[in-house]
């Protein structure tokens, strides 16, 4: 390997002595820029919230890496460069790079979910007593969005589904009205059948799939 | 009147290929620290927690400057100081299976979490840097971009 560019240069020499060049030294690697000259983009994985890692591909015209381990990061600094084989990212260079926009990272979301009575506009039992709950958590929160997402099971159609999502979540929004929640942070939506809880084939009516649910940030 | 301002609101929006869902909210801003403002149509806005976010926005952070932004499915975005992002396009719409995300971090520092976009249709997610196209499965990122 060392002699390799002693051989090309012997190679060369005939060349050299017809056009009365000065010789070229081979070159041998192209260098990534350097830093100081060109922006370098950063991208690091890091473990979701609940300790589960996914991936994620960061791809260019002239390639691409994959991060797939906790807290491996790639550079990308232009077009015509791939993205850097992942490796490592240091602990010292995530801490001062992320550190003030982590500071901000909205905590985890208090979750609820409302059932329904089979066929009908009304909260089961166990979901009526959830609801004091609810309003207590948005009390303790002071939250900037709640949102009231309508969901349907995969039995009737679609039209029939998304209208008695929306109706349900309407309900429910209702009961948070009534209850002094300011109306401006509340954000309804209706998602048919769009959103199983429980996957279920096509036509099946399943009692936990007739629910709203309740995001509280 | 009503007739008229709405004939206005078609007028300016043709242009535009998101049309009415312009003015849908589509996330809020969650935490500010410092400064931040929202630029939208030409306008800066003070950023303010709990303001609403459209199509189209770009949210940006002052020094010091810090501040999360949380999209109706759950994604959320939190910046640094001296950081910018262009709320291209987003669509959240479970009922009939419609689903983009597609953000330009322009400079700055980023903590992305991935939401239920990410869960219901991840190849909907297009996180652009300078340089490259982030595709996800359901994740957090870390992600500098220099000037």
């Amino acid at each position: 390997m060392k002699n390799k560019p002693m051989m090309m240069v012997a190679l060369a020499l005939p060349f050299v002595f017809f056009t009365g060049c000065a010789p070229v030294k081979p070159v041998v690697q192209v260098e990534p820029p350097s830093p100081k000259t060109v922006p370098v983009h950063t991208v690091v994985l890091a473990p979701d919230p609940d300790g589960r890692i996914g991936k994620a591909e960061i791809a260019n015209a002239a390639g691409k890496a994959l991060l797939e381990k906790p807290f491996e990061m790639t550079k990308v600094s232009q077009p015509s460069l791939p993205p850097l084989v992942p490796s490592p990212a240091p602990a010292e260079y995530v801490k001062a790079t992320f550190d003030e926009a982590l500071s901000v990272e909205p905590s985890a979301a208090d979750k609820f979910i409302l059932f329904f009575e089979s066929g009908k506009l009304k909260l089961d039992d166990k979901s009526q007593k959830t609801l004091p709950e609810i309003l207590e958590t948005i009390k303790r929160r002071n939250p900037v969005a709640i949102s009231v997402s309508g969901h349907a099971d995969a039995a009737g159609s679609v039209q029939v589904n998304n209208k008695i999502s929306l109706q349900r979540a309407e309900l429910v929004r209702d009961l948070l009205l009534k209850n002094g929640v300011d109306s401006k942070i509340i954000l309804v939506s209706s998602h048919g059948k769009g959103n199983l809880l429980v996957p279920t084939p096509e036509g099946v009516a399943e009692a936990r799939n007739r629910r709203v649910e309740v995001v509280v940030r | 009147m009503k007739v008229l301002s709405n004939g206005l609101l078609v007028l300016l929006f043709m242009a535009s290929p998101v049309c009415a869902a312009a003015a849908d909210v589509i996330g809020h801003i969650h935490t500010l620290k410092g400064t931040a403002s929202i630029v939208r149509g030409g306008a800066t806005l003070a950023a303010a927690p709990g303001g609403a976010l459209n199509q189209g926005d770009m949210v940006r952070t002052g020094n010091p400057g810090a501040v999360s932004i949380v999209m109706i499915d759950d994604t959320s975005v939190s910046m640094g100081p001296n950081s910018e992002i262009s709320l291209k396009n987003y669509t959240f719409d479970p009922q009939s299976g419609k689903f983009s995300l597609v953000v330009r971090m322009v400079r700055g520092t980023f903590a992305y979490l991935t939401g239920l976009i990410g869960k219901l249709a991840p190849d909907s997610i297009q996180l652009l840097i300078p340089d490259a196209i982030i595709a996800i499965r359901g994740t957090k990122l870390l992600i500098e971009v220099k000037e």
